[in-house]
């Protein structure tokens, strides 16, 4: 009796992933099976694995770890610093509060901001470097994806930072370890799950950016998911789109399982 | 210059934290080698921050802290020869007991083979032998506790500190490594700062203890001297159960409270200064009403396995708590025999180094006898 009113709380939510998860796979990877003229085969797996995919895949994979290594290597100092002010609570918001404004919004602010007219140009003017190129470079695409995705490295980390027990640390250096050797031996390596959700939370999604790709990289970057939306919304070819999708999904299920290994 | 006794010296030491009171005002001390020591206090008393700056985890605010006579105010936790056993153990939950024990000799760069002999023997010496590759997890507190010690003594430090090691361990265990920590100490021969709140650890362990409250070291000295010697109502009360009643010194061997003359063996007090007086519970006896110095009624009666607690009130309506082997009728009169021995009388507001000169006088007037 009472295991069945449970169950029936649980039909929305299984509704919901059926439908919104479950149903929108099985129908990419049937999808998956049609060429552009609809017939039934492997055509399009043959397909992805020409050079001119494999590059893409590749490039995909390049900028989602440039990406990351580079949130990870400003998030964690920040994290630290962030434990031990005073305010961390105020500040944690004030890193968390640009996650609340919509993507695009915050896109078009830097086509402005990095424009030939924008504020970044008017800097560089001031210190005599003529108006630059800065829109529609890996810089700028670097520079953008980064500014969106840090929030999403800190926040783990912090976490994790916080769940450290500091007497862990006066223990490392009551044994005669430097700060330094402290960080290496004791305070990283206990930290290590929250960098971990920390890249899987910024690699998966950025291994799938389209829409930063043509605003801020002028489709000079070209990822997979700059593929699948060129497939399904320009050459019409949704096939070939589910195809591309099918592989991303096998890869961010393969990192998930790689870098959630936990303890 | 002469080698110097004293290991750790403190002059004037004051720690204050923004402008908040000091949680340590104005402390002087010396601990010499090879003893074992007790800070004893309340929570908050200051105890664990005299752990903290001897370890160098935190730097005093003013005054100075001397090392085997060097000044290490400003030297750093991973360059003193000092190491601590944390109240929670702080082992690394990465690392295996092994790994744990060895990481002090790791961090120096000992070669590998004498690490594993170091390693080996800190285990053997804490009865841990065959735990070498047991996670931290899968042990038990009391275990974990033998852990933190290998891992503390495996780099043969001077000092060990102790910071409530046994506070989270059960009773009857507690009771084993207070045996086992004694015993640790005395092979090792170095000087062991133990801190702990529990009055009964510091009286069982300790060669010399020191009595803290709100920053400041209230009484040193033996266990026994404490015991029977407390110098003012805060130590009384603190270390043992104590019946304190308000009274005045009529001359030196005489003193009065409840409204009679007692015989004493106190003295070097003014001719009827107030004080107060402290009995014991275990030194009072309960006898016939019409046979004891005091008559009182009994309120209320534990029983404590060892002992009655018998709680009872005078006729001025104070409380003397007894305990006694002999049980007693709740309700009844009864009455209390104590010798005069029993009796400690204590100057009000009397300073340490005051009440010290007043205990000498009066051992020369003894010895002159």
């Amino acid at each position: 009796m009472q295991n069945r009113t449970r169950n029936i709380y649980l039909i929305p939510y299984a509704l919901w992933i059926v439908l919104f998860v479950v149903a929108p796979i099985l129908l990419i990877l049937y999808y998956s099976f049609f060429d552009i003229d609809g017939h039934f085969g492997l055509v399009n797996y043959e397909k992805f694995f020409t050079p001119v995919y494999f590059k893409m895949a590749l490039s995909s994979f390049w900028y989602a770890f440039l990406i990351t290594a580079i949130c990870l290597v400003i998030s964690y100092p920040t994290a630290y610093l962030l434990t031990k002010t005073k305010h961390k609570q105020l500040w944690l918001l004030l890193i968390i509060l640009p996650t609340w404004i919509n993507l695009l919004l915050k896109a078009y602010a830097f086509l402005g901001i990095f424009g030939t007219y924008g504020f970044a140009n008017a800097v560089l003017g001031l210190f005599g470097i003529g108006p630059k190129q800065i829109l529609f470079t890996d810089f700028s695409f670097l520079f953008v994806s980064v500014y969106i995705f840090i929030p999403f490295m800190i926040l783990p980390i912090f976490n994790a930072l916080e769940e450290l027990n500091p007497s862990l640390t006066d223990a490392s250096r009551d044994l005669g370890a430097s700060p330094w050797t402290t960080f290496r031996r004791v305070i990283f390596p206990l930290t290590i799950d929250g960098v971990k959700s920390g890249c899987q939370a910024v690699f998966i999604p950025a291994l799938s950016l389209f829409m930063l790709t043509r605003l801020i990289a002028g489709n000079r970057v070209i990822t997979l998911g700059t593929a699948i939306e060129e497939h399904f919304l320009v050459t019409q070819d949704w096939g070939m789109g589910s195809t591309v999708a099918v592989f991303l999904i096998l890869i961010m299920a393969l990192i998930m399982i790689v870098t959630g290994i936990r303890r | 210059m002469l080698a110097e006794q004293a290991i750790i010296r403190f002059e004037n030491v004051t720690k204050q934290y923004d402008e908040d009171p000091p949680v340590l005002d104005d402390v002087s001390f010396e601990i010499e080698r090879g003893k074992f020591y007790t800070l004893l206090g309340p929570s908050g008393c200051g105890k664990t921050t005299i752990l903290r700056l001897i370890a160098g985890l935190t730097e005093p605010t003013k005054g100075n802290i001397y090392f085997n006579g060097k000044l290490v105010n400003h030297v750093p936790a991973n360059e003193r020869q000092v190491n601590t056993v944390f109240q929670d153990y702080a082992l690394f939950p990465h690392l295996d007991v092994y790994e744990n024990v060895a990481f002090g000799l790791r961090v120096k760069k000992m070669k590998k083979a004498d690490i594993d002999a170091k390693v080996k023997e800190a285990l053997r010496f804490v009865n841990l032998e065959g735990y070498e590759s047991r996670k931290i997890q899968e042990m038990s507190g009391g275990q974990k506790q033998r852990v933190a010690i290998a891992r503390a003594i495996v780099n043969e430090p001077e000092v060990l500190l102790l910071d409530e090691p046994l506070s989270a361990l059960d009773l009857k265990l507690r009771t084993e490594m207070q045996y086992e920590l004694r015993e640790l100490q005395r092979r090792l021969g170095i000087t062991f700062i133990f801190v702990t709140h529990d009055q009964e650890e510091a009286l069982a362990m300790s060669d010399e203890i020191f009595v803290l409250n709100k920053g400041k070291i209230q009484q040193r000295g033996t266990p026994t001297d404490i015991y029977d010697e407390p110098i003012n109502r805060f130590v009384a009360d603190f270390i043992g159960e104590s019946n304190i009643i308000p009274g005045k010194m009529i001359k030196d061997f005489l003193v009065e409270f409840n409204g009679k003359v007692f015989e004493c063996v106190d003295q070097g007090f003014h001719p009827n200064e107030p004080v107060e007086i402290v009995i014991r519970p275990e030194d009072l006896e309960i006898t016939e009403p019409d046979k004891g110095k005091l008559r009182v009624r009994v309120d209320s009666q534990l029983f404590r396995g060892v002992h009655y607690e018998i709680c009872c009130y005078d006729e001025d309506g104070n409380e003397w708590l007894v305990h006694s082997t002999k049980k007693a009728a709740v309700g009844e009169e009864i009455g209390l025999h104590f010798d005069p021995e029993a009796i400690h009388v204590m100057r009000l507001g009397e300073t340490e180094e005051e009440f010290d000169k007043r205990l000498e006088s009066y051992r020369e007037v003894s010895h002159a006898k």
